[in-house]
């Protein structure tokens, strides 16, 4: 299929004459290239719209209609607001965006203050850099599910490692993720070991690009290191932090495999997040308005926080396009 | 900040060894108990190293049970999807970086967005597309939606390197008469190899992590890739982690693997994005 498309145009596009100097046929030419340019990117903007234009314009579609479950399948019959009604007047669904909120702002902080930490300290190294480096890719590159399982064995109340640690403190046993704070907790202990690693690659690759004339001067001007940091580095590191930053919240918006496999959204709903809301709306209940509702919800608050982003970085994505 | 006292260096030795044991060791801990007979995964206080050293949790997950089978389903999706993505994305990243097209800004920002949509809002839709194109269950299913969602970073990796790429390297193949797609192929490709590599392990891994997907459309046991398989392992009471992380400690391998040997461009990946924003 891939190939098919890929060799077609350049049949129809025979782009072996040379570049005249002349301007009128300099702008023939700029023509033909716009035109290949459009061949070229075509298949792959065909293949991203095909599976994601259709589903996000059906979805919207969905979470504004009377969505009837038959045996085989569904029937959307009429428009209505009754999926947003249910939603928004649902104790679950502002339980789950509350979580969802609150989850991504402290997980996210504490892994961009112990990334930085890290990169901070792996900076300064020298021959074992790069190993250390190899190493936080590890959990990176890490399955979720699998870290999920992973923290449900370490949490585990009878034969788990935390349980181990905590009767060697005379902590008793508690059962981690049998209660709301406690299971909210462990999530978060998950989720922090699993990706701080990446905002320190993110945060240390930033840092070695500074660049060390800076530093120099502020040596010369007697700047100690703390000021330094705080004066210096910091402020250069703002758009690099405010990236990764960027990319853990959309991360943390779409929080679902975590939850999913260690707590099920629970106990109770206390872990349930949105994704995991929509999911379980969807699949389980075969609710598929108010599913769908919850599921547009979620991605208009992404699309939002976005923009935002957007906004204020505009500078930088404009900085590449002008070659 | 040069001078490196020896209490600087002490400091640094320790923060290095807090940061290794702050990582490693749930890794470690996985491997430990894939090590393990089923006495020794369930024993109350756990053991630091494997005691009697065992395989039964390996000929479990791969012999009594599908893991090997899993394995295989997600190397030919993960596979498949980052070749579509590298070829189709290597054209659109071209196109989009070097050739004088309208609306290449928008466009560019189009993808940005798509690539940010959370995949739960787009689960329903496709699901049921994959339905109505008796898709369920197959791998198709994985490899088309997952082309489709890594293809935006990939063009905008690749575009960042083909921005970087002299333009006379162009006009070099023009002189030579070698028609766009040649030049593209034998001078272009060859100078943004980083940048290939780069969105290919970008692809592959997120190919080889993804649950949602895989877990709607392919949830029959011979379609499951690795993900699914761990995921829905055991009963809800029972989880027999020795044989999930024997699994796990399998498909941890080739990942990791290529991740560090591939290090520089993942590096770089991250970086790019950092630096072009």
């Amino acid at each position: 299929m891939a190939t098919d498309r890929t060799t077609a145009p350049t049949d129809k596009n025979p782009h072996r004459v040379l570049p005249p100097s002349a301007k009128r046929k300099h702008d023939v030419n700029r023509k033909r290239q716009a035109r290949l340019g459009w061949y070229f990117s075509t298949p792959a903007l065909l293949v991203v719209a095909g599976v994601t234009i259709f589903p996000i314009v059906f979805s919207v579609v969905m979470s504004f209609s009377n969505v009837q479950v038959l045996g085989s399948g569904f029937q959307l019959s009429g428009a209505t607001l009754n999926n947003f009604g249910i939603v928004f007047g649902s104790a679950k669904w502002r339980y789950a965006l509350a979580f969802t909120v609150i989850y991504t702002v402290v997980t996210v902080t504490i892994e961009v203050v112990l990334g930085t930490l890290i990169a901070l300290v792996l900076e300064r190294l020298r021959g074992v850099r790069g190993w250390m480096m190899a190493m936080l890719l590890i959990p990176w590159s890490l399955i979720t599910v699998i870290s999920a399982q992973l923290w449900n064995y370490i949490y585990d109340p009878t034969y788990g490692a935390a349980d181990a640690i905590f009767s060697a403190l005379g902590l008793g046993h508690p059962v981690i993720l049998g209660s709301n704070a406690s299971a909210i907790i462990a999530m978060m202990v998950a989720d922090i070991w699993k990706t701080t690693p990446f905002v320190a690659i993110i945060v240390l690759a930033g840092l070695v690009m500074l660049p060390g004339d800076v530093y120099e001067a502020a040596e010369m001007d007697g700047s100690n290191g703390w000021q330094t940091f705080w004066r210096i580095t910091l402020p250069l590191l703002r758009p690099t932090i405010a990236l990764a930053v960027l990319f853990r919240i959309l991360q943390a918006f779409g929080l679902f495999d975590l939850p999913f496999v260690l707590t099920q959204g629970g106990p109770g709903y206390a872990t349930t997040s949105l994704a995991v809301l929509g999911y379980q709306a969807m699949f389980t209940n075969l609710s598929f308005g108010p599913g769908a509702a919850v599921a547009v919800t979620t991605a208009a608050l992404v699309v939002l926080g976005c923009i935002v982003f957007l906004r204020v970085f505009r500078a930088q994505v404009n900085q590449g396009e002008e070659n | 900040m040069r001078k490196r006292s020896p209490w600087h260096r002490f400091g640094l030795a320790v923060s290095c060894a807090l940061i290794t044991l702050f990582v490693m060791l749930p890794i470690y801990w996985m491997v430990v108990t894939s090590f393990k007979t089923d006495a020794g995964v369930s024993a109350p206080s756990p053991q630091w190293f494997p005691n009697p050293l065992s395989t039964e949790s390996y000929v479990n997950a791969f012999v009594n049970n599908s893991f090997g089978r899993y394995i295989l389903n997600s190397v030919v999706v993960a596979v498949a999807a980052t070749v579509v993505v590298l070829a189709l994305g290597t054209l659109a990243g071209y196109a989009l970086g070097r050739l004088p097209m309208r609306g290449k800004f928008i466009t560019l920002m189009l993808l940005l967005m798509i690539s940010v949509f959370p995949a739960i809002a787009l689960i329903a839709p496709l699901y049921l597309l994959m339905r109505q194109l008796d898709w369920l269950n197959s791998y198709q299913a994985l490899i088309l939606p997952y082309a489709a969602f890594n293809l935006p970073f990939a063009i905008w990796i690749l575009r960042n390197y083909f921005l970087g790429i002299p333009r006379e390297m162009e006009e070099m193949g023009r002189i030579d008469g070698a028609s766009p797609l040649r030049t593209l192929w034998s001078i272009i490709l060859p100078m943004a190899l980083p940048g290939l590599f780069t969105a290919g392990v970008f692809t592959f891994t997120a190919c080889w992590t993804e649950f949602l997907m895989a877990l709607s459309f392919n949830s029959s046991n011979d379609f499951r890739t690795i993900p699914v398989g761990i995921a829905l392992f055991g009963s809800p009471h029972i989880t027999p982690y020795g044989t999930l992380f024997a699994a796990s400690t399998v498909a941890v391998l080739p990942i990791a693997i290529l991740v560090l040997v591939f290090r520089k461009s993942v590096v770089s990946g991250l970086t790019s994005g950092a630096v072009k924003g």
